[in-house]
């Protein structure tokens, strides 16, 4: 009797550990089913036509999506180019040309080929790579006009700048002007074939651009490099000339995201499709590429919508962008822990008043999502206004470095990571003045201390990046 | 009991076993080819909708674009071109009133918003989108900022900031502008800055009366105003605004 009790006992826990595996052994991967046996009978004709037809189906919204991607990789690439211009990483900078690259900037000359390219830019900082101290070079990349070709392999874009450049103690600079480049996509990445930069103005701070002369906006971008030839000679304000339109100057309705050829440029499907198990496969790529595309315009929407609600201290909103276990670094206030602690933050900022400023203007979004969809780093720039009414106004620059998650289809900031470039008084302008690395509040402790040490300018720090060189690796 | 072991041992070793192999049976005679078949199309008919959607957002940004060029250019015409055909189509900067039709969108910005006549400057980059694009594909709105380099050679330049909240629509397969407003909500000295010298948001153009008064009445810096959002809160789904009483804005 015992024995049998034991015997049954025995095999009552062997079955329930047959049933615990049984139920987590995984489904059976994509694509991998075996071919239909007796229970799917070979396509018949009806059949056939219409797999063929999804089939189509599917490389056409292909082409489509992978059209909408390039544009997002060149938008991309010219905000990855000006943060590694503003640092003088130029290294960095000249890995993302052609071997067949040229280059013009303002009154530069042309320089051929990519080891040219990187003369001139060595030429800027007497040969070295990386700012000196006291260096200040930034170059904000904005207002993208980028048209692609038909056939996907290359695109031009046009962008605006605002340039604040200077020496710490000696000089500073505004200035603006406009790009007209051109890209092409060399296995699959997406690089600068032509770079054309023409100065607007470029003008000392004392004065500003309504003093400026040609004299003085000439002095921008040259280098002691020699050029391989002469380059065109451009009129710069006040003077007027219109850099030209890589677009057609009423004509622009002739352009669309998606070109009528991008069916036809689509790779046709290499044997007509199998079953239907290897277009659900497709699909389910295809319905994840798609979310991935969206999640670039939905974390631009949320980084945006962070700044206008900081702008009006409507600490509230921009708190409830965050996710509960989400972290704020913000100048040198040290570490705040949690979307708790973040509200707690933002409200001691203070709600609004008549006579002041606060303008947190979110520019140059560099987006990368995850391969799963669900994550996404942004490198992006902070230009600031800031005033107080017969007292003090302030201009101020810094880098973030942020962090989202999708959360049950929302976007969220997981980590806002925003460094200080400077803080300048107005009045006196980054040659003469700015403010030392903002530290703890007084009486307020963050939960850690400084994930990083740093000065801002004129000392010299490079916000770490969240990728490498998007063309070399580096 | 040690007779059991083994056996225990086995059984779950060929378990595991079992769990690597290629599943027994695979497709259900319950769902046919045909009808996965039609369960696939009616999801590329969708996909198809979306990408039309996240391409329609990226026509929208380059238009704005063009448009931030065009006036950055002084080029009245082609920007009044980039507006919907529509009599209703408008323009609203700062405080200067409403214009209606791409006519009269023109004329104002051929008067003001683009001009640039000799030693004029306008810088105008625009910046920081929160675009929405309607779920059919025909409309769209988009919240957006422009700093402004300006003034006048030899004068005082100025600076100027504000969003703009515009909306947009397809007309024949292209994008428009059928409605751009700027909210001109800085509007400083270059010489002494905003903090010391400040001017209200720009007024009517006495040569071009417009076609409305301004759709909302508000001051610029140093007083405080919010121009409304055309959007909810991307996390909460709440409206977005300073409520007056409580000081507390809704989240």
């Amino acid at each position: 009797m015992k024995s049998l009790i034991r015997t049954g006992i025995a095999l009552a826990c062997i079955a329930a550990v047959c049933t615990v595996i049984a139920q987590t052994a995984p489904a059976p991967a994509a694509g991998t089913r075996p071919a239909p046996g007796a229970a799917g009978a070979p396509a018949g004709p009806d059949l056939s036509k219409r797999l063929a037809r999804a089939a189509d189906r599917i490389a056409s919204i292909d082409a489509e999506a992978t059209r909408v991607d390039d544009y997002n990789q060149i938008r991309n690439l010219q905000g990855v180019y000006g943060f590694y211009q503003d640092e003088a990483l130029w290294d960095q900078v000249v890995d993302l040309f052609t071997n067949d690259a040229s280059l013009e900037i303002g009154s530069s000359g042309i320089f051929n080929g990519r080891e040219s390219v990187r003369r001139y830019f060595l030429g800027l900082t007497g040969g070295k790579q990386g700012l000196a101290r006291g260096q200040l070079n930034i170059q904000s990349q904005l207002s993208p006009v980028i048209t692609l070709s038909p056939d996907g392999q290359s695109a031009e874009g046009r962008w605006r700048v605002i340039i604040q450049e200077g020496t710490f103690g000696q000089s500073a600079n505004w200035g603006s002007g406009v790009y007209e480049n051109r890209y092409v996509k060399q296995n699959g990445v997406w690089k600068i074939r032509q770079m054309h930069f023409y100065v607007r103005f470029f003008a000392p701070y004392e004065g500003g651009w309504t003093r400026t002369t040609a004299a003085l906006n000439e002095r921008y971008g040259k280098s002691t490099a020699k050029a391989d030839q002469p380059g065109g000679r451009y009129e710069t304000y006040p003077a007027r000339q219109v850099a030209p339109m890589h677009y057609g100057k009423l004509d622009y309705s002739a352009y669309k995201l998606a070109s009528d050829d991008s069916a036809k440029a689509a790779e046709p499907t290499a044997a007509a499709p199998r079953n239907v198990a290897t277009l659900e496969a497709q699909v389910r790529a295809l319905e994840l590429k798609l979310q991935r595309l969206k999640s670039v315009d939905e974390v631009e929407n949320l980084q945006s919508s962070y700044g206008y609600y900081a702008d009006m201290s409507m600490q509230d909103a921009t708190s409830a962008l965050f996710t509960e276990n989400s972290s704020l670094e913000i100048l040198g206030r040290g570490v705040f822990l949690g979307s708790d602690r973040i509200y707690e933050y933002m409200r001691r900022l203070g709600a609004p008043t008549n006579g002041r400023l606060f303008t947190h203007m979110q520019i140059q979004p560099v987006i990368n999502i995850s391969a799963d969809g669900t994550r996404a780093n942004e490198r992006a720039r902070l230009f600031e206004m800031f005033g107080v009414n017969n007292s003090q106004a302030q201009v101020a620059e810094g880098t973030y470095e942020n962090r989202f998650v999708l959360e049950n289809g929302v976007w969220k900031y997981q980590t806002l990571n925003g460094y200080q470039t400077f803080y300048t008084d107005y009045e006196q302008g980054w040659a003469k003045h700015s403010v030392p690395l903002m530290s703890y509040f007084n009486g307020y402790p963050p939960d850690l201390p400084h994930s990083v040490e740093y000065e801002p300018f004129p000392a010299v720090f490079v916000a770490p990046f969240h990728y490498r060189n998007p063309v070399s690796g580096r | 009991m040690n007779r059991q072991i083994p056996l225990i041992v086995g059984v779950v070793l060929l378990s595991l076993a079992a769990r690597s192999a290629e599943p027994i049976v695979s497709d259900s005679r319950l769902i046919t080819d045909d009808r996965r078949l039609q369960i696939l199309e009616a999801k590329l008919a969708s996909l198809q909708r979306e990408v039309n959607l996240i391409e329609d957002r990226k026509a929208v940004e380059r238009l704005q674009q063009l448009w931030g060029h065009y006036v950055s250019e002084g080029m009245a015409t082609e920007a009044a071109a980039l507006f919907s055909s529509s009599p209703v189509a408008s323009i609203e900067y700062a405080q200067q009133g409403v214009y209606l039709g791409r006519a009269r969108i023109e004329a104002f910005l051929k008067a003001g918003g683009a001009r640039l006549q000799s030693g004029e400057l306008r810088e105008t980059p625009v910046m920081q989108a929160v675009v929405h694009v309607a779920p059919d594909g025909q409309t769209a709105k988009g919240r957006w900022r422009s700093l402004v380099m300006g003034g006048v050679h030899g004068q005082d330049g100025t600076w100027q900031e504000g969003p703009y909240e515009n909306e947009y629509v397809k007309e024949k397969g292209v994008w428009r502008i059928a409605r751009l407003h700027w909210y001109m909500t800085v509007n400083g000295s270059y010489d002494k800055g905003w903090h010391k010298q400040s001017y209200p948001a720009t007024g009517p153009l006495k040569e071009l009366p417009p076609d409305q008064p301004p759709s909302v009445v508000y001051q610029s810096f140093p007083s405080f105003f919010l121009p409304p959002f055309h959007f909810l809160h991307p996390v909460t789904g709440m409206p977005v605004a300073w409520d007056d009483t409580s000081g507390g804005d809704a989240r």
